[in-house]
């Protein structure tokens, strides 16, 4: 343990609000319940279908055609009987997203389309909680911490949505994105490290190249543009 | 194309020195048309001239950036050494020499 009983304990009383139970919801919810997170929000609107189980590895074959949360909550349940478990089957939208978060101390998005992760981006600036915002194609990925106000938002760095797409998947992808998100929000609640702020990771599997892209805040962005920059450091409130 | 002329044993820098900039795509992009691509190119360069010129190269890579009127789609990000250029501006940014470029697609899966 590198961060001691006390941190343990943060950890405890933290809840996390994960947006999806797939490809990267999976190992960020696995992780996070066996770090001790004490309260994880999972939400997901999906069935398991056999075409899921080579990366989303919450869900076993005998799961297809369960809900996701059902299996979602089962399994987290399972791995840490000490944590709250509360899994949510509904479709994310503009009516919803900010009493899903509810309380949260942050939000994780592993999410697979854009306009849902603009939902979240606009909820974690109106709550002022991050989003562990994290992205996956083939085999590159990509992810960085969003602190409102302090760290460029999502709309500052994508203004604009790609159009929808069948992407090519390998669950190794979303494993490592995932474990990049699940490091940050365990980094966020014990103040620890530095985060990914104001950079985007970016992980090409083909070649075993990590880069980042420095990026800044839109002064003039639709989301986040009348939010006051803050000061450059962020950890969760006592 | 070399663009530097010379008179007898004197070197004289025209007015088209030449430069070299380097290209990296990432993601898709970098899948269709590689990445950290050494260019020359002569002063006066604009960023979305060199851009295509590169990416004629593979006419999927070029769709994949460039929509059917010959303007990088909407949702492409382009920088310049770690600065932001807007889709708007990059037809009318110039490029030097040593410039780093990045383009990029947002990636969407989960």
């Amino acid at each position: 343990m590198s961060f001691g009983e006390e941190g343990q304990e943060r950890l405890k009383k933290a809840h996390i609000f994960i947006a999806g139970a797939g490809g990267l919801g999976s190992p960020v919810s696995l992780y996070l319940a066996v770090a001790g997170v004490g309260t994880i929000t999972i939400v997901d609107m999906d069935v398991i279908d056999q075409t899921n189980l080579n990366r989303q590895i919450l869900h076993f074959d005998r799961d297809i055609g369960r809900k996701k949360t059902a299996s979602a909550e089962e399994k987290l349940q399972e791995i840490n009987q000490d944590i709250t478990v509360n899994a949510t089957d509904v479709k994310i939208d503009e009516t919803n997203a900010a009493d899903l978060v509810g309380e949260a101390d942050g939000i994780v998005d592993a999410m697979d389309n854009y306009p849902t992760r603009y939902l979240l981006n606009e909820v974690a600036i109106a709550k002022e909680i991050p989003l562990f915002h994290g992205g996956i194609r083939g085999f590159y990925g990509q992810a960085t911490t969003i602190i409102p106000g302090t760290t460029p938002c999502l709309k500052c760095i994508f203004p604009k949505a790609p159009p929808l797409e069948v992407f090519p998947v390998v669950g190794v992808t979303p494993g490592l994105i995932g474990m990049v998100q699940a490091t940050e929000v365990l980094k966020y609640l014990l103040g620890i490290g530095e985060l990914l702020m104001g950079r985007l990771f970016i992980w090409d599997g083909m070649q075993a190249k990590a880069d980042e892209i420095r990026v800044e805040r839109n002064p003039k962005c639709e989301a986040c543009g009348d939010m006051v920059t803050k000061k450059k450091t962020a950890r969760k409130k006592k | 194309m070399r663009s530097v002329w010379r008179h007898g044993d004197e070197e004289e820098n025209s007015e088209e020195e030449e430069m070299t900039v380097k290209i990296r795509f990432f993601a898709r992009f970098r899948e269709l048309l590689g990445t950290d691509i050494m260019t020359d190119v002569v002063a006066g360069t604009m960023f979305t001239s060199l851009i295509t010129t590169i990416a004629k190269k593979n006419p999927e890579g070029y769709a994949a950036i460039f929509d059917e009127k010959d303007a990088f789609h909407e949702f492409v990000i382009l920088m310049k050494n770690g600065k932001r250029i807007d889709i708007a501006d990059a037809a009318k940014t110039p490029v030097a020499d040593g410039d780093e470029i990045a383009v990029f697609p947002p990636v969407a899966g989960g």
